[in-house]
């Protein structure tokens, strides 16, 4: 698949690492995504869905999005980063990790940094899936550049241990 | 038979558990032997709600008592693949014996390949809703220890 150069640059807690955006792949959610660039926000990591962190979008940045690609297994892997979206009341059980926002409505860029990542370990797997047609709105929307710099994964893992860190995502330009 | 029953401390929380000695008893023998366990919390990143501590490499957990339909309170041993636990985990170790209780509806333990069939050895009696508080605090501010031991 051919990609623009649009990129973006992701800072967590002061390592940095860069992405292309999937600009053919996913056009609208690319353009949705840029024009609230930058997002800054305190990034939690998953419970479900393997080496995943995710970044809140919060007040105006809050972005309600349609489904713009076919979903199948194994659809995210690591270095992706989707939009995920989830309507009010759409969860189970208490949210008390989140703010009280976002117990109700999520919207999210969600950051693959590692292996396991997504959906990618059975195809079988109901319970981790993050996304169920209709009720979820899940875009694939950019790729960290290659090779994934260590230090950005090994900080991701660290807010397993340690908590919230914060993360900013903004547009990205060489030189 | 009154059941057994221990104290589990995370962070500032702490609740009682009560050992399914009747239906794991060779579960729940296994873990009055290693009492107290004290260890880094850390949480499921590919469960949902669980918690758990990595148990030393020499336990030996005999299948006993198991389901993959997890609820909450339960109180688990069973072997967690190394991969959710670090990520540069030596390659020869692939899976660590851990001990972990459940404390929301939407989990399930996961192996590499789907649902993982874990030993119940216990339930949580009382407490629960302080653990569900200081489990999420935790997530967002850092985890700590752990501990069980005899009350």
């Amino acid at each position: 698949m051919k990609r623009t150069a649009r990129r973006i640059l992701l800072d967590l807690d002061g390592t940095r690492a860069t992405a292309t955006l999937y600009d053919e792949f996913a056009p609208k959610t690319c353009e949705a995504a840029w024009n609230i660039l930058p997002v800054t926000g305190r990034a939690i990591h998953a419970n479900w869905s393997g080496r995943e962190i995710m970044l809140h979008l919060e007040g105006e940045k809050v972005l309600r999005l349609p489904q713009e690609m076919k979903v199948r297994s194994n659809f995210v892997t690591e270095g992706d980063i989707t939009y995920f979206y989830r309507a009010s009341q759409m969860s189970r059980g208490k949210q008390l990790a989140y703010s009280a926002q976002f117990q109700r409505e999520l919207s999210e860029f969600a950051i693959f940094y590692g292996s396991p990542a997504g959906e990618g370990l059975s195809a079988y797997d109901p319970a981790r899936t993050p996304y169920k047609e209709g009720v979820h709105v899940l875009n694939k929307f950019a790729t960290l550049d290659r090779p994934i710099p260590e230090e950005f994964r090994l900080k991701c893992e660290t807010l397993r241990r340690e908590g919230l860190k914060p993360l900013t995502v903004s547009r990205y330009s060489e030189g | 038979m009154l059941a057994t029953r221990l104290n589990l401390r995370l962070g500032g929380a702490d609740a009682v558990v009560e050992l399914a000695e009747r239906d794991a008893p060779k579960t729940s023998k296994l873990l009055l032997s290693l009492l107290p366990v004290e260890e880094r919390a850390r949480h499921a990143m590919e469960s949902g709600r669980e918690v758990y501590v990595v148990l030393g490499e020499s336990v030996d957990i005999p299948e006993e008592n198991q389901t993959i339909y997890q609820t909450v309170g339960d109180v688990l041993m069973y072997y967690k693949p190394s991969v959710f636990i670090e990520p540069g985990w030596p390659e020869y170790a692939n899976e660590k014996p851990v001990l972990s209780w459940v404390y929301e509806r939407d989990t399930a333990i996961m192996g590499t390949y789907g649902p993982l069939a874990t030993n119940v050895v216990g339930k949580i009696a009382r407490g629960l809703d302080k653990l569900q508080a200081e489990a999420p605090r935790m997530r967002r501010e850092g985890f700590g220890t752990m501990k069980l031991s005899r009350l």
